[in-house]
């Protein structure tokens, strides 16, 4: 039940943050360097998401790879990119910590029979 | 005791809510062993170290095919080599381990002194590491040679993993395992249990879910897709990534206390490493 639920919340969070990295990587797309100030800081709240997670064992694989990439991609000047690989990042640490908070308390499962 | 756990367990499916996890080991590896006896009744308890072809017919004829010319054979000649060679300090593996090279029976198992369940390959690093050598890498490379060797002289043992009750430490960490195993990990949002319990017989793309009892009976294994043999931990890693859950370090925490429990649940079944797999 509350495994379903949180499902839910991870689908719903996924179509929330592809449909706002879209949008921020559309006016990343004019950028200057400003911008750049903003991408980075955008990655570096994405780290700290993907170390909260860690912090209960919730990281997911690809963060950490997601993070390098956007490293990558500002230092081009590929803003757009930066943007939305950050974006999605953050989302997936914050999805990850939620993921493993939920589960604080083990409950077994109802198939095993006591 | 017993009542009261039956109860909740009847109250849980009532209500669609899980059991609370407060059951002893006891009753955990009792719950889990007859979870099976349920599903696979056909299937005999002394089967399950043999993995999923316990419950595959066609990948077990395969699988007997290969263990007529076995692919690790050469692993354990290796690791006898191994085994044998004097260290640089004059000392062998024999000087750590009076019993060996047959101890495989006894890991893993909990040390009071450091409050930590040691593994036989950080037993073996252990044991090179006060004699002067490098440590072994525990996934891959030549810690697979040794411990094939001694898992195949440990042929026979009976898994037999110890929680000793004076020291509340190692119930915590058999806890701590019992966790990682129920819980769900990574994007997929998958338990191991999910797999290796719920979905038991199942297939998932193009591989039969195999039973978790028997799991830890036949490492190391040699893998047809790795082309040769990898520890348990490599295994986990495996699995863990799959979900798309970052895995743990190799003889971390996590995935030595995730071993003593998952030994646990297979106590009384034979070891029968090195074992060959898909
Ligand atoms: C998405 C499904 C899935 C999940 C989740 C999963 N596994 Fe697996 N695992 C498999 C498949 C498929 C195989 C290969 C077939 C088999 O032996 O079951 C396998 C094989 C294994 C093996 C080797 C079995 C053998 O006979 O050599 C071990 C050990 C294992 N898994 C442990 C775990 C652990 C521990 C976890 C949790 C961290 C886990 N698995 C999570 C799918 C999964």
């Amino acid at each position: 039940m509350q495994n379903k639920m949180i499902g839910y919340v991870m689908i719903l969070a996924m179509l929330l943050f592809g449909g706002l990295s879209t949008v921020q990587a559309a006016d990343g797309a004019k950028a200057t360097n400003p911008e750049a100030a903003k991408v980075e800081k955008m990655i570096a709240d994405a780290d700290k998401a993907r170390k909260k997670a860690a912090s209960v064992e919730g990281e997911w694989r690809d963060v950490g790879k997601m993070l390098k990439k956007a490293k990558a991609a500002l230092a081009k000047g590929d803003y757009k990119t930066a943007k939305k690989l950050a974006a999605k990042a953050k989302s997936q640490g914050e999805m990850g910590y939620k993921q493993a908070v939920a589960q604080k308390d083990l409950k077994m499962p109802s198939y095993l029979k006591y | 005791m017993k009542h009261l756990l039956k109860k909740i367990a009847m109250l849980a499916v009532a209500g669609g809510i899980a059991a609370s996890a407060q059951a002893s080991p006891e009753a955990d590896r009792e719950a889990f062993q007859n979870f099976y006896k349920n599903r696979f009744a056909s299937v005999p308890m002394e089967e399950y170290p043999n993995g999923v072809y316990s419950i595959d017919p066609v990948g077990r004829e395969n699988w007997e095919a290969i263990e007529e010319f076995p692919p690790y054979e050469p692993f354990i000649d290796e690791g006898q080599a191994m085994w044998e060679k004097p260290f640089a300090n004059g000392k062998t593996y024999k000087d750590c381990f009076a019993d060996g090279p047959a101890i495989a029976g006894i890991y893993p198992l909990w040390d009071k002194k450091n409050g930590m369940v040691i593994t036989l390959p950080l037993a073996l690093n252990k044991c090179r590491e006060a004699n002067g050598e490098k440590p072994l890498k525990y996934k891959k490379g030549s810690i697979n040679d040794i411990l094939s060797y001694i898992a195949y002289e440990s042929r026979g043992q009976k898994t037999n993993v110890i929680i000793p009750k004076d020291d509340p430490r190692a119930l915590a960490a058999y806890e701590k395992g019992k966790k990682f195993y129920y819980t769900r990990r990574g994007q997929l949002n998958f338990s191991c249990a999910n797999c290796h319990l719920q979905n038991a017989g199942m297939n998932i793309r193009a591989d039969r879910l195999g039973p978790a009892l028997g799991h830890t009976t036949h490492f190391p294994v040699y893998r047809s897709k790795w082309g040769t043999v990898g520890t348990l931990h490599r295994r986990v890693t495996g699995c863990n990534k799959q979900v798309r859950a970052k895995p743990f370090k190799a003889q971390g925490e996590q995935y030595r206390n995730l071993e003593y429990f998952l030994t646990y649940m297979s106590n009384g079944l034979e070891l029968n490493g090195p074992g060959a797999r898909k």
